[in-house]
């Protein structure tokens, strides 16, 4: 079991990892950041990532109703992985991790944000 | 002499790295410890213990008494730690419900200091020092930094949907969208769910167990989309290009606000009389025949 804090942490043990930032979706709130330069413009920007994509992929879905593990978007420069964590309370916690291409392993980078995320949140 | 204002107050108890409690008049209570806020509760927002209760984890009784438990300790009470340590939740989701329900309060009780209407009260603040909440001490928000957020909700709500009509007002659903198509969020779909034509968004994230803040701006963006009865429907408003069909279909008509107390007022064209009405039907009438 891990707080927040370790979490980000945890998260940037990831191999390839450039930073991390953990944004609360409902609000598009900075929570917490580490080698971000603007975590506040980061978490805007992801949040409204997240939820274009949750809206786009609702409409192309025939039933309607979508649940995202994660979103990975590959960029000329870096890979970009978003990861939404249920709460209990609020709309999702989205863990978000820029990746170097050339260092990371994607899935193995996957692999470990699904086991952190499971570490913070018990869901 | 004037009243210190909430906002020198706090940043006041920020210098001063004061530990204590600042009650707000009857809104509520910040909690600070050494300086930074540490938590706060809103009488119109969910605090800690209803968030978890509605989110079914734990039960009423079962939060009283670990509250109970923590307050008669004489130490620092550090109740939260107990219910980690219980299995109820993580330390991760424990920091996020504190975290979460503190900006929630703060928003409610810190926006009216941030753009105060003039001749409005200042409430009356009172700090009683070295008092500590129950669930102890589990994130720091500075007070300047907590006040940068509020005002960036407070521009997110107005971008949203920018008028607070919708805020204090009833939540009531249009009978049909103004669409073939709608996508909803969660909290959107919980909120036209609970909504029974009478509950205040407040009273609806009390109900749903949810943040106020994102309650509201789930309403607010209910209302943007055109989903929700706004005021606008009944008073002078600019129209939309299609005039909207009214007394024919009641049960519209009647889920507008307004419509019982402005019924001396015509707030929507007569079908029968609207020229607009007449020329669409012409137009049908043409083209129907056109295509024959």
């Amino acid at each position: 079991m891990i707080g927040i804090e370790d979490c980000l942490s945890e998260a940037m043990t990831i191999p390839g990892a450039l930073d991390a930032i953990l944004v609360d979706h409902t609000s598009g709130m900075a929570v917490a950041a580490e080698g971000v330069p603007y975590p506040e413009g980061s978490a805007a920007g992801l949040s409204e990532a997240f939820r274009a994509t949750l809206d786009g992929l609702a409409l192309s879905t025939p039933d309607g109703t979508i649940r995202i593990e994660d979103v990975i978007v590959t960029t000329d420069r870096a890979y970009h992985l978003i990861k939404p964590m249920e709460t209990m309370f609020d709309g999702p916690l989205l863990i978000c991790l820029r990746l170097d291409p050339d260092r990371a392993n994607l899935a193995l980078a996957l692999r470990r944000l699904q086991a952190i995320s499971h570490r913070l949140i018990a869901s | 002499m004037a009243i210190a204002t909430l906002d020198s107050v706090l940043a006041g108890l920020a210098q001063d790295r004061a530990t204590g409690s600042l009650r707000i008049g009857r809104a509520g209570t910040i909690f600070l410890t050494r300086g930074r806020v540490s938590y706060a509760e809103c009488t119109g927002t969910p605090g800690v213990e209803e968030l978890l209760t509605a989110s079914g984890r734990i039960s009423a009784g079962a939060v009283r008494k670990a509250r109970q438990a923590a307050v008669a300790r004489t130490e620092p009470p550090s109740g939260g730690d107990t219910l980690v340590g219980d299995g109820v939740l993580t330390r991760g989701e424990l920091e996020f419900c504190v975290l979460g329900a503190t900006l929630d309060a703060s928003f409610f009780l810190l926006e009216p200091a941030l753009a105060p209407a003039p001749g409005a009260a200042v409430p009356r603040s009172r700090f009683r020092d070295g008092e500590r909440h129950w669930l102890g001490t589990h994130w720091f928000f500075d007070v300047p930094g907590l006040f940068q957020e509020c005002r960036r909700r407070k521009a997110r709500l107005d971008r949203a949907w920018p008028s607070s009509e919708l805020d204090t007002q009833p939540v009531i659903p249009v009978r049909r969208i103004p669409g073939r198509h709608v996508v909803l969020t969660a909290l959107q779909w919980e909120v036209l769910l609970g909504a029974d034509t009478t509950a205040t968004p407040a009273e609806l994230a009390r109900r749903l167990g949810r943040p106020a803040y994102s309650t509201l701006l789930a309403v607010r963006e209910l209302g943007a989309a055109g989903l929700l009865a706004t005021r606008a429907d009944s008073a002078g408003q600019p129209r939309p290009a299609l005039p909207k069909r009214a007394e024919r279909s009641g049960p519209r008509a009647e889920l507008r606000p307004g419509a019982g107390r402005d019924a001396a007022q015509p707030h929507l064209p007569q079908v029968s009389a609207d020229p607009t009405d007449v020329n669409l039907l012409i137009r049908l009438r043409d083209a129907l025949e056109a295509l024959q």
